[in-house]
């Protein structure tokens, strides 16, 4: 019991004072005793009963620290980390090549960064995921539910049916080609109905919002224990305009990603965010680079940038704690997120007109 | 500051302790530093008691010099020299990482530092077989990644047991870091060799996630808990020969400025030897597993000296 009076969590004030009293280790504290301690630094009863609760829970956490409990296990051996991993499922992305340089997929209990260019896709891989993350676990998904905050604005109900269904009747074949008896069972539950259901909706529209809904989240997700994905479209939207005081803006963002990996640690969810991309003059060229600055990139933990090159959709995976960084190509389709396909007929003479850039209008132009 | 309490030593008692506290001293600075027949005449104490008290005090508040023959001899004996898993790192550290010093490990996003992190762990436990706490703030560390790097290095199944050696504990806030290295600091000086065995590294990854919340605005909080953050690792070092490693990040001063080490001047002073981690390329257009490691702070070195790194 050892604890410096310093490093425990008390107001500053009363720190002060502790400190000016001359109390220098946990044990001094809780020997004294509500009265003494009230009567020496001048503080009311009450504020000394609850200070000295403050000072003994902290100490028996420190004492009585125990793998177990809730699930999550904040102390263990490697090799115990290795064999939860092993089990964990991946959220898949339905792009295999997506999630062959992911690993596998999504991966739970990590913040994964998606940074793109305007139109690029961030927001169809988010709803992607979101009706994926539902998939019943004898088709090799994690049978989870979804949370989407939404601070731009751009989630359209909808196109996440449109994926719904592609997604169900992708399900259903497979049933069909496999024949097993759990595939039946599960293909009842996993309708459209029931995965829209499953996914919560919120709509943000300031950071003051956006940073009540993530510090809110952890009792709505004890609440709802079968969510295993939470998707933040849109995390530099409320932060980069009208933000003057840029060092507040980099504490708040600090304290947020520590939110963030709290509750995918805690509730084993995978917490996906997009960013948005802002150009850097360098000396000679400018260079497009992730925005919300440097210290936020730290906060994510797999990074995933995704860019165009003339009129092909490409996604680097630029940083990764287990994977080694590759580009590969995607496409959009109206099922939603998928592999490229080869091109079965010869691209149109009048496409070089057309902005590569803005998504094509016509049914012809879409594969 | 130690305020006089009764039972800090024997012949203080409490009512000694009251008639002290009349005249004006209340701290055992006020009462070594006051004059004693002075005090025995106003307070009507025998003077020999204070004397006696005084001397007790003094022995045990008091810090002794050390010989400088005797530090060096104490030196030799305890402390090691960890090799880091790569030979190149090894080289810009002057044969590997010191025990009894704080490491830091700097860089930007993506250059490398959790890897770095990891073939230490890896290499620490595999090569060496001793402990290693690894305490995560970033949610960084992958088990699965160290066993990859594990199996890269070894032929024989002795993969299960290294990774038994290597504890991992998830902190995600400045109160649960230093709740941890006061456990730390309990199961050690009991010397508790159960399932902690003899303990040479502790890594921190990273120390900046959990500062920056604190750090700015005006409350000068964030300032007094980095340095007691500080004052923890530093004396858990040097106490039980301990090397330890921190990872920190890197911001810019605006937009196009320089990049320097996150946490300021005032952090800049604690660790001992700083490394700084680089991409070769500038933009993430071309991706590779070669980083250069340059030496940024040393004792023992010329700053400067850069190298080639393989995290792949």
């Amino acid at each position: 019991m050892q604890r410096e009076v310093g490093t425990l969590p008390l107001a500053p004030a009363l720190r002060a004072r502790l400190a000016a009293a001359g109390f220098q280790t946990a044990q001094e504290l809780l020997d004294t005793g509500p009265c003494g301690l009230s009567k020496e630094i001048g503080i009311s009863r009450e504020e000394a009963l609850e200070a000295l609760q403050v000072v003994r829970q902290e100490c028996q956490g420190d004492t009585a620290r125990t793998p177990g409990g809730s699930g999550a296990t904040r102390k263990c051996t490697a090799l115990e980390l290795l064999e939860e991993e092993q089990s964990q499922g991946f959220i898949i992305t339905f792009c295999s090549a997506l999630d062959n340089i992911l690993g596998g997929g999504v991966q739970l209990t990590k913040i994964t960064e998606i940074c793109g260019a305007p139109g690029v896709g961030k927001t169809q891989l988010c709803m992607q995921l979101a009706v994926d993350v539902q998939i019943p676990e004898c088709f090799g998904g994690v049978a989870g539910e979804a949370v989407f905050i939404d601070t731009e604005g751009s989630f359209m109900v909808d196109r996440v049916v449109d994926i719904a269904a592609a997604c169900v009747q992708h399900c259903h074949l497979i049933a069909e080609a496999q024949q097993e008896e759990d595939h039946g069972e599960a293909l009842e539950t996993f309708s459209l109905e029931n995965i829209l259901s499953h996914i919560y909706y919120f709509r943000c529209r300031d950071y003051t919002e956006l940073l009540a809904q993530v510090y809110l989240l952890p009792e709505f997700l004890s609440e709802h224990s079968k969510v295993r994905l939470v998707v933040i479209d849109g995390i530099a939207f409320p932060f980069r305009h009208d933000f003057e005081d840029l060092a507040l803006r980099t504490r708040l963002l600090n304290g947020l990603a520590q939110q963030l990996i709290i509750i995918a640690n805690d509730h084993r969810a995978a917490v996906v965010l997009t960013n948005q991309m802002t150009t850097r003059i360098g000396q000679s060229q400018s260079t497009l680079v992730p925005a919300l600055g440097e210290s936020w990139g730290h906060a994510a933990t797999v990074r995933l940038i995704f860019h165009w090159d003339n009129s092909q959709r490409l996604a680097t995976l630029y940083k990764s704690p287990s994977q080694k960084e590759a580009t590969i190509a995607y496409e959009i389709t109206s099922h939603g997120f998928r592999d490229v396909q080869p091109p079965a007929v010869p691209p149109s003479t009048g496409g070089t007109e057309l902005n590569p850039r803005k998504r094509p209008r016509t049914e012809g132009e879409k594969q | 500051m130690v305020v006089l309490r009764a039972g800090l030593c024997p012949g203080l008692t409490e009512d000694m302790i009251q008639l002290l506290r009349a005249k004006g001293i209340r701290t055992v600075v006020d009462f070594v530093s006051s004059d004693l027949e002075d005090v025995a005449q106003k307070c009507s104490l025998s003077y020999k008691a204070l004397v006696a008290v005084r001397r007790v005090l003094l022995a045990q508040f008091s810090a002794f010099p050390a010989n400088g023959a005797d530090l060096y001899e104490e030196l030799k004996s305890s402390t090691a020299i960890l090799p880091t898993g790569s030979p190149s790192l090894d080289q810009l550290l002057d044969s590997g990482l010191y025990t009894g010093e704080v490491t830091e490990l700097m860089g930007a996003s993506g250059s490398g530092k959790t890897q770095v992190c990891l073939g230490i762990a890896a290499s620490v436990s595999l090569g060496l077989k001793q402990h290693i706490l690894f305490l995560d703030s970033s949610g960084g560390f992958t088990a699965s990644r160290l066993y990859q790097i594990l199996q890269a290095q070894t032929e024989d199944e002795e993969e299960q047991a290294a990774l038994q050696r290597v504890q991992v504990e998830r902190v995600f806030n400045i109160y649960e870091v230093l709740g941890a290295l006061q456990e730390l600091r309990d199961r050690l000086s009991q010397q508790v060799v159960s399932s902690v065995g003899p303990l040479k590294v502790v890594l921190l990854d990273s120390v900046s996630a959990v500062i920056y919340p604190l750090l700015g605005g005006r409350q000068s909080e964030g300032l007094a808990l980095m340095m007691q953050l500080s004052r923890e690792l530093k004396t858990l070092a040097r106490e039980f020969s301990l090397a330890v490693v921190v990872t920190n990040q890197v911001t810019r001063d605006s937009s196009s400025g320089p990049l320097k080490p996150a946490l300021g001047r005032s952090w800049s002073f604690v660790p001992s030897t700083r490394v700084l981690l680089e991409s070769r390329e500038g933009t993430w257009q071309k991706p590779s597993t070669q980083r250069a490691a340059s030496l940024a702070k040393s004792p023992r070195q010329p700053t400067g000296i850069q190298v080639e790194l393989d995290i792949g």
